[in-house]
């Protein structure tokens, strides 16, 4: 497969990501379209580093998936404390 | 078509698929399950990339993150007892990583479930993966341990002071 259709894999993941955070009214759905936006673009990050043929991509790639897992743990904080306080 | 691009065609459509509905089913259940299918397809895709370190902590990250926060999410604790839902969390923290445990011995025995190996392989070298990270790339490295800790103080956080003060 060329480099091309994995970056455009990530586009739709990432328009798709783009989508949930907009459209949805409750707090769990934003969460999870952000996180899908940070998984496309990490995916954006290894698919390129394979088509410039360098390991920078993917190490960019681990630090996306680091700050998706912070900004994961925050988020299911704040939507649990959102549900105890209604 | 080959053998890539048929893992590629039907990785990418279950990708697709299950980001729709994570992202747009209002059930958190529901949701949470498409994320973890959305994960577990990205980490065969990251395979077929020849990215199998970051293919094994897209599969961490399921394991250890997703899952414990989703039924942290899904199953929350009565009112009366709050570290009810924390309890839970750690039951399925317990269960990922048994599936880990089975993944490793798999590993450790040859038989690879995907493309997640330590063996330095054509195309791909872990030594010189290791060496950017610790590297030019040390400073992020070092940003996003740094960003964990806080994230997880964070959440730990929030969680004490919940329902009591609210």
């Amino acid at each position: 497969m060329t480099t091309a259709a994995y970056l455009l894999l990530a586009a739709v993941l990432f328009a798709v990501g783009l989508l949930g955070t907009l459209v949805p009214a409750n707090a769990l759905g934003r969460l999870v379209g952000v996180e899908l936006m940070l998984a496309a673009s990490a995916f954006t990050f290894a698919a390129a580093a394979v088509g410039f043929r360098e390991l920078d991509g993917q190490v960019a790639a681990l630090v996306v998936i680091v700050v998706a897992i912070a900004q994961a743990i925050v988020g299911a904080s704040l939507v649990t404390r959102l549900r105890r306080a209604e | 078509m080959s053998l890539e691009q048929a893992v590629f065609a039907v990785a990418g459509l279950v990708c697709v698929a299950g980001a729709v509905i994570a992202a747009t089913h209002r059930d958190p259940r529901t949701a949470g399950g498409a994320l973890l299918l959305t994960l577990a397809s990205l980490a065969v895709l990251y395979a077929g990339l020849a990215a199998p370190a970051v293919s094994g902590a897209v599969i961490l990250v399921a394991l250890f993150v997703t899952v414990p926060l989703l039924v942290h999410v899904t199953v929350p604790g009565s009112r009366d007892s709050p570290a009810a839902g924390p309890a839970v969390a750690g039951a399925a923290l317990l269960i990922a990583g048994g599936v880990l445990g089975i993944m490793l011995a798999a590993i450790a025995l040859g038989e690879v479930p995907i493309n997640v190996s330590l063996r330095v392989s054509d195309g791909y070298d872990l030594q010189a993966l290791r060496d950017l990270a610790t590297g030019r790339s040390a400073t992020a490295v070092g940003a996003s341990a740094v960003l964990l800790v806080a994230a997880l103080a964070a959440g730990r956080a929030a969680r004490r002071s919940g329902p009591r003060s609210a």
